[in-house]
């Protein structure tokens, strides 16, 4: 199948950048990152610079892909990353119009590629239980009822993949920061941190320039692990204990 | 070639009491020294993370290192299945000295029985450790840990956090990792990569890393390198590996020094999605934990083209359930992984292209219903769809073989240390642990073995027995090493040939795969080395990379990963000829049983192959470490 | 002092300032609701319902003025923030999306309601001033109830409806507090943390409803004055 492309190419933070049409030649069995990796043997071949993405286990797990894919972060299928996303959901001739995630949290760095540092500084101020190697009691010594390990467990899924980011229409990281709130809120380990955990965290998130969440939901219907919104509903609710105590 | 005989420095006393004997004896730095020694740390999967976060924990200052954009990102975070520990909550007869000879058996008797006892004994203090972070393993509705059995035990000891169980560790370790970030006792520099390594008075004393975004050089300055780079399985170009997983850091190392043991035991994974084209960038694998319950097959005739459901069962052929009664779809890796190949080879294979096995689940659906089984596999099958576009639970799966581990990797001692004062290799990039095969969860438990509980105590003693001049970045060895970084990069960039990066990794990868890949003879590796040799020499006369030194320039890092393949690629073959025997993911066509199994040469070749850099131009030297097994009885593997 | 700042810092935080919000929409939605159910008796034809009812909160005298104050309050409160947080959305994503046919706001619970929360809010707040302006401080002529003194609201109020083009305003700004409210109140549901994730999808339907009750309650009003004068 012929693909007709528009990419966005900017060469470095502070230029200006601008989307470029191309076209590929595509096979129903690839990849989207496969599809990436033809055009850019294409533009190689031909003597051109190819488009820089980020990429690296090709198995939706790592987080690193990060292509806003005709307006929607990592493409039109439910619970995909990008890399997971296969041709076979385009057709002949369809345009497929490329972008990076934005957000002034995320500069450009080179074409498709963002950093994403800021997911790291949220998680330093406070995303973890305090536990030094070494110290910890035998692992049965605290029972967990299933179903909140569970919980836990989904919203522990997330990638940092920060599409939730790149779909809210405020450029929020409510739901990132949530998500891992939520995972420690539920499992007795994380009780110990848990009132400096969501007000270190929520402070972080703000310091970093994203935008406040106006609930509007775009992040869990983007979420390539489909974590839900009632992360933040958790999130606010550990945050007002916690300031009224 | 010389024929040193390696001390790999294990302590004395009986075999269960070593690492005990090692920690009562071991040299200790005082807690306010600690500070004053920086230690880097190369790579933040499962044992980058944990490392450098239990290093800065007891004090010392750590500057990290990775090469994506977050520490979060490493392969360690694609393991599925589980991690194995000896814990016997089952009460099903566990215990250390069980999951220590699974592993020295899984390994076909080719790893270091003191370093796997170790590993076995602090399994139990992982687990703990990992629980208290708040990860969430899979659990009872008791409450209490949950557990599923994996390839080559009959014991179930794998704990698990559904199919993503690496993901749940490594950012535990991750968080702990940030944690030290944040109270500022570990300096983390993202998109790095180490180019080389700095040997100051025989001592690893720094790195040269270049900078992804910029493309400037780097030097780094510490007490001790740790390089937890992972393994080298890319050289196959196809793997389950993430794109970014190489060998440069400890290529780097072995010409600097450090001797590379064991480069051709490989590990195939048997069940991995099958490959579809030539544009095919990566395999992936489908978690182990999926032979529990699915059951291998293929026609009984190679003629069969009915689709699956339409093949009675009288005319399907369970191999691995015929030949292996006892393990049946749990057999090791590699008997999982020849076996698929051999009926493959007898014009058995399924699928579109006929190189691929069924692995069903109608029985245990049938049996357990389609609700346990999504909830036992549910992530899985959900990939399978993806990629392939098939519904596992109406259609029997298609697998096949992919390249998806390395057990070989740059020597250590006990200590992790490798020949290379001062440098430390840690987990898949280390030989030490599996053997010539390695078991199912075993990987997730050696990484976070070596950086949570091995390298504080083997570090430290180093540190308190050594002394550190001062050394600063303007050293002239820094300035040397650098200067070869750059040069190398300039020379891949002046190239300007016609071929691009892919297309020579691609044929480097075809080669290992038809010749050093799942079985291989004397003729197909001697031609691997001719036809790698050419290879190379094409490389640097044909390349074109595109772009920029110094900029954002993914194709360039690619294409000094490939350089560094191009020759990794020969040693293994070099030390696949060498070993003239089969063990584990070792198979030599020469040397098998009559009923086609691995055979074993323990009288000649039950030693560790340590290779030593000897120059660009000549052959590598061999030096070797006999491996001596006092309390496990050799014998003649057996899965039936 | 330190406890002072903590509260301070909490409140102005991103999460205060969304259950803040929340918060101030739930009174306000209280109040609409309250204001509407007094207005029906508008329908009523006897002025003087309407009237002493006008008359009874008039006679509440100081209380009356503390409670206007306090709605003047939560109004402002509820506008400042939601300015501010859209000033703050500008900022977090200064150039937007470049591609063609960028549908960020086609995914999740947005809609067009979620999405023009700013404008429907700008425009409900210069409504206010208007609405305040008109019946409140307006020339209401005096009448008698029972021999004492009171204002004919009712009458200011028919006269007004009696003119098509206000009549057009009012359904047009109820349309525009419906839609307000259609994501208003799941969303302060969702701000102030009380969603369960089996609740999240019914509330969200609920606010539908409510928000449609709401404009029609209002916009009904001004209708029917209308039709029964022309």
């Amino acid at each position: 199948m012929k693909l007709h492309l528009k990419v966005w190419r900017q060469n470095g933070p502070h230029e200006e950048g601008k989307l470029v049409p191309y076209q590929v030649e595509a096979n129903p069995h690839m990849s989207f990152l496969e599809m990436m990796d033809v055009l850019n043997e294409q533009l190689i071949k031909a003597g051109e610079d190819p488009v820089e993405f980020d990429h690296d286990c090709r198995e939706g797990i790592c987080g690193s892909c990060n292509m806003v894919i005709n307006g929607v972060p990592h493409g039109p299928l439910k619970g995909t990353a990008t890399c997971q996303l296969h041709m076979r959901h385009y057709k002949d001739g369809d345009t497929v119009v490329v972008e990076p995630w934005r957000a002034e949290a995320f500069p450009v760095i080179r074409d498709l590629v963002v950093d994403r540092a800021a997911f790291d500084r949220i998680i330093a101020a406070g995303g973890y239980v305090s536990v030094d190697t070494g110290s910890a009691p035998d692992a049965n010594a605290i029972p967990i009822e299933k179903n909140k390990a569970e919980m836990a467990f989904d919203y522990a899924t997330c990638i940092g993949c920060g599409a939730c980011v790149a779909a809210c229409p405020n450029a929020s990281a409510s739901l990132f920061t949530a998500s891992k709130i939520a995972h420690l809120s539920l499992l007795p380990q994380g009780n110990a941190e848990r009132k400096t955990r969501v007000l270190r965290m929520v402070e972080q998130m703000e310091k970093e320039g994203f935008g406040d969440c106006s609930n509007h939901g775009a992040c869990e219907a983007a979420c390539p692990k489909e974590i839900p919104i009632d992360a933040i509903a958790i999130m606010r609710r550990e945050y007002v204990k916690a300031a009224l105590s | 070639m010389s024929d040193t005989i390696l001390n790999a420095h294990i302590p004395d006393g009986p075999l269960e009491g070593k690492w005990q004997n090692y920690l009562d004896t071991c040299k200790l730095v005082n807690p306010n020294n600690k500070r004053k020694h920086t230690i880097l740390v190369v790579g933040t999967g499962l044992a980058g993370a944990s490392a450098a976060a239990s290093l800065a924990e007891l004090g010392y200052n750590v500057k990290a290192f990775c090469i994506q954009d977050s520490a979060r990102r490493a392969h360690s975070i694609a393991a599925q299945g589980g991690i194995n520990a000896a814990k016997n909550y089952h009460d099903d007869g566990d215990s250390v000295w069980r999951l220590f000879y699974d592993t020295v058996k899984g390994g076909d008797y080719r790893a270091r029985e003191a370093n796997v006892y170790r590993l076995a004994q602090i399994s139990n203090n992982i687990i703990d450790q990992c629980v208290a972070q708040g990860v969430p393993f899979a659990r009872e509705y008791g409450g209490l840990l949950s557990n599923r059995s994996f390839g080559g035990a009959q014991v179930s000891r794998t704990f698990y956090a559904r199919g993503q169980t690496g993901q749940q560790l490594l950012l535990g370790a991750y968080q702990a990792l940030e944690k030290m970030v944040d109270a500022g006792k570990v300096e983390m520099l993202p998109r790095q990569e180490m180019l080389d390594l700095v040997v100051v008075d025989g001592k690893a004393r720094g790195i040269i890393t270049r900078n992804l975004v910029t493309g400037e050089y780097e030097r780094h300055v510490g007490d001790a390198v740790l390089l937890c780079t992972g393994g080298y399985g890319n050289v196959f170009y196809l793997s389950t590996n993430a794109k970014n997983s190489n060998v440069t850091a400890a290529w780097r190392c072995y010409k600097r020094g450090a001797f590379f043991a064991n480069p051709c035991y490989t590990q195939i994974h048997p069940t991995c999605i099958p490959v579809s084209g030539d544009y095919q960038s990566k395999l992936t694998l489908m978690s182990e934990s999926l032979r529990n319950d699915g059951r291998v097959w293929v026609p009984k005739s190679g003629d069969d083209k009915r689709p699956p459901a339409q093949i009675p069962e009288a005319d399907r052929d369970y191999y691995l359930e015929r030949k292996y009664p006892s393990f049946g779809n749990l057999v090791p890796r590699d008997v999982a992984s020849r076996n698929a190949k051999s009926v493959v080879d007898e014009g058995r294979g399924v699928g579109e292209t006929g190189v691929a096995v069924y692995l069903d689940f109608a029985d245990a659906i049938n049996r357990l219903g389609k609700d346990t089984i999504e909830a036992r596999y549910g992530n899985l099958f959900d990939m399978y769809m993806r990629i392939t576009g098939e519904n596992p639970y109406e259609v029997p799966m298609r697998i096949y073989p992919a390249v998806h581990y390395t057990m070989g990797g740059l020597w250590v001692d006990y200590n992790l240390m490798s020949t290379v004062p001062g440098l430390f290799v840690l987990g898949e990039a280390n030989f030490s642990d599996h053997g010539a095969n390695r078991l199912g969860a075993s990987a997730l438990m050696q990484g976070l073995s070596d950086g949570y509980f091995v390298i504080s105590h083997t570090l430290g003693n180093y540190i308190a027995n050594n002394s550190f001049p001062e050394v600063n970045e303007s050293n002239e060895a820094f300035a040397a090493v650098e200067n070869d970084a750059s040069s190398r990069i300039n020379k891949l960039l002046a190239i300007k040939g016609e071929k691009t990066v892919l297309e020579f990794h691609r044929e480097l990868g075809k080669i290992m795969w038809d010749k050093v890949g799942m079985s291989r003879n004397k003729e197909g590796l001697q031609s691997a080395i001719q036809e790698i040799q050419k290879l190379r020499s094409e490389f640097w006369q044909n390349l074109r990379v595109p772009g920029e030194p110094n900029s954002y320039n993914k194709n360039l890092e690619f294409a000094g990963r490939v350089a560094d393949f191009l020759e990794l690629g020969e040693l293994m073959a070099i030390d696949a000829l060498k070993r003239e025997e089969s063990c584990g993911g070792h198979f030599r066509e020469e040397y098998q049983t009559e009923e086609g199994e691995a055979l074993r040469n323990d009288d000649e070749f039950s030693y560790v192959a340590a290779w030593a850099h000897s120059g660009d131009d000549s052959s590598p030297n061999l030096h070797k470490e006999p491996l001596e097994f006092d309390r496990v009885k050799l014998t003649q593997r057996s899965y039936k | 002092m330190e406890s002072q700042s903590r509260v301070t810092t909490a409140l102005t935080s991103q999460v205060g300032r969304k259950i803040l919000t929340g918060v101030t929409g739930v009174l306000l939605v209280f109040f609409v609701i309250g204001h509407l159910l007094g207005n029906l008796q508008l329908l009523d034809p006897d002025p003087n319902l309407f009237n002493s009812y006008g008359k009874k909160l008039h006679d509440f005298g100081l209380l009356l003025y503390i409670v206007e104050v306090a709605l003047a309050l939560l109004i402002l409160i509820h506008a400042v923030i939601g300015i501010s947080i859209f000033a703050k959305k500008l900022k977090a994503r200064k150039g937007g999306y470049k591609g063609v046919g960028v549908k960020e706001g086609g995914m999740g619970k947005q809609s067009l309601a979620s999405r023009t929360m700013i404008i429907t809010g700008v425009v409900l707040l210069i409504f206010l001033v208007v609405h305040i302006l008109q019946f409140r401080f307006g020339p209401a002529a005096d009448m008698m109830i029972d021999g004492e003194k009171a204002l004919d609201l009712h009458g200011l109020v028919m006269s007004t409806f009696a003119n098509i083009w206000w009549v057009l305003f009012y359904v047009g700004v109820m349309l525009l507090i419906g839609f307000h409210l259609r994501h208003g109140i799941w969303s302060m549901l969702q701000s102030l943390g009380m969603m369960k994730p089996r609740w999240s999808k019914g509330i969200h339907g609920a606010a539908l409803v409510i928000g449609l009750l709401l404009a029609v309650g209002f916009l009904l009003l001004p209708v029917i004055i209308y039709l029964r004068q022309a």
